[in-house]
């Protein structure tokens, strides 16, 4: 376990330097203050926030989108059931993000921008990123009505804000889909959970031997289910199969 | 850094009996009680004017020189509190004018926009400084990541921010019901919608059947006070957006500020 360092230990290392705070800090804090009241004052002038319509129970609009931070895991819905998309998900990604300092201890690499000693921890969790923000982008910019795919230029020609031409019918879904059954679905999720926690300890024995066995457990198993969230979105879209495993009381 | 701290190649354009009167109000006792310190133009009286204010007191006396760098650290974490605090003011002018009330919200924002003086700025910043927060607090998150900030000994302030993280969405989220529009009703529909398919708990998710959760006794029904979003969901909402998670984000900022004041911004070590 890595030794704690308090205030007083990290003020006394050789390479932090410290510098009063009055006034250098004090106007770089000031002057951000001014920068962003102007910024969120101007903005504000030149661009009203969005007000449509009184609310309304039997005027359901198509679509219907969540906020833009949630909208992620309103395109996940494609993918998975609501249950997935809607509550597993985030809560696993919260769970992630609270478990990273406590699965991340080697405390050698800190206070600086480090790409070459952190290769694995970087990739991971930039490609984290982008998967957020890549659905993000997707369900916000590119669901139309019921929740197709309208390409930017294709689909509006005009440049408008109608979705479509005036007289163009709607898109309808052209997916055929259908299921695995039961016994290949539970065969291949538990060969590709088996072989990704397996193969990784073997190609790379030192940090396996690094973290023990419940960090790499930790690491492996959110790696996997991130692994796991794109595996299903291809499967969907390259071989049209809707669920992997179909039981009774839920579907995956 | 700074040695040379008296500076007497000083060019003044302060005419000078504008100066004596300076230094006389300056000398008064009143002047002296509330300005203690005098103006910091020594290294201990620098120490001192941050030490003995409290408002200036949530900075250090000292800073790590490597984390003031704007490259570093972005000022995210900076911004994202600035712009807590824009909101804080500009949503307690906004519930001057707004009752969240099923048949007065909506026309109450018509009033924002149409009649109330400055109305429709006071929204407009309320609305893109919220944006603005979600996205900074997420850029805060990034850079924390990128630079290892999170290691020993700031494991818990990373876990104390991911919860910061959470009610930053949730605060957002409840605001956006209060316009009383069709965007707001029918985001907010889509995303309780969602709680309804919780495992066990709510009345469209796996195993619950075997509970005995049904549509009025789910945990949607309890986020939303009634099977769809009505004027129960609209006060929930409110309370919440104004009062309760307000006040669980500034008990959570206490505890972040006070680990960042201790352990000092992170450097290299």
């Amino acid at each position: 376990m890595a030794e704690t360092k308090t205030d007083a230990m990290i003020s006394t290392q050789p390479g932090y330097d410290r510098m009063a705070s009055w006034p250098y800090f004090i106007w770089v804090v000031l002057l951000c203050m001014f920068f962003i009241t102007i910024l969120i004052w101007t903005v504000s002038m030149f661009f009203n926030a969005p007000l449509e319509e009184a609310a309304e129970w039997a005027k359901t609009p198509n679509p219907a989108k969540a906020p833009w931070y949630f909208i992620g895991l309103q395109e996940l819905l494609v993918y998975f059931d609501p249950w997935i998309a809607g509550v597993i998900i985030p809560n696993q990604i919260l769970i992630g993000l609270i478990l990273i300092p406590y699965v991340d201890t080697a405390p050698e690499v800190q206070g600086c921008y480090n790409y070459s000693r952190r290769k694995f921890q970087f990739v991971f969790f930039s490609f984290g990123i982008f998967l957020w923000f890549f659905l993000i982008i997707t369900g916000q910019l590119l669901r139309g009505p019921s929740w197709e795919i309208y390409w930017p230029i294709i689909d509006y020609p005009l440049g408008g804000h109608e979705w479509t031409y005036p007289n163009q019918i709607l898109k309808a879904s052209q997916a055929k889909l259908h299921n695995l059954s039961l016994p290949v679905g539970i065969t291949i999720s538990v060969i590709g959970f088996i072989v990704g926690m397996t193969l990784p300890a073997i190609m790379f024995k030192k940090y396996f031997k690094e973290l023990g066995i419940i960090k790499y457990s930790l690491v492996m198993t959110h790696v996997l289910l991130t692994l796991g969230v794109v595996g299903k979105i291809l499967l969907r879209l390259v071989f049209g199969i809707k669920y992997v495993i179909v039981t009774p009381w839920f579907n995956i | 850094m700074s040695t040379n701290l008296n500076n007497n190649n000083e060019v003044s354009f302060v005419p000078p009996f504008l100066k004596k009167i300076f230094e006389y109000i300056k000398s008064t006792p009143v002047w002296k009680s509330i300005f203690r310190v005098g103006y910091p133009d020594t290294m201990p009286k620098r120490m001192a004017v941050m030490r003995s204010s409290f408002y200036m007191h949530i900075f250090p006396t000292k800073v790590g020189v490597h984390g003031m760098k704007i490259k570093y650290g972005w000022c995210m974490g900076g911004i994202t509190f600035f712009l807590f605090l824009l909101l804080t003011i500009t949503g307690i002018l906004l519930m001057f004018y707004y009752v969240p009330e099923e048949h007065r919200a909506y026309n109450d924002m018509k009033d924002l926009r149409y009649v109330v003086p400055f109305g429709v700025i006071l929204r407009n910043m309320h609305r893109w400084g919220a944006h603005g927060m979600v996205f900074t607090v997420i850029l805060h998150m990034i850079r924390v990541f990128y630079t290892g900030s999170y290691k020993p000994p700031r494991q818990f302030n990373w876990t104390v921010g991911v919860l910061l993280l959470l009610i930053t969405l949730m605060l957002s989220f409840t605001g956006y019901l209060l316009p009383w529009d069709q965007l707001g009703f029918w985001a907010v529909t889509v995303g309780t919608n969602m709680a309804s398919a919780t495992p066990l708990l709510g009345y469209e998710g796996p195993f619950s059947k075997y509970l005995g959760i049904q549509i009025d006794n789910d945990i949607r029904f309890a986020l939303i006070g009634g099977t769809r979003i009505g004027p129960n969901a609209l006060v929930r909402a409110y309370v919440w957006h104004c009062v309760g998670l307000p006040l669980i984000a500034t008990a959570l900022m206490i505890f972040h500020f006070w680990r960042i004041r201790k352990d000092g911004f992170s450097g290299p070590m």
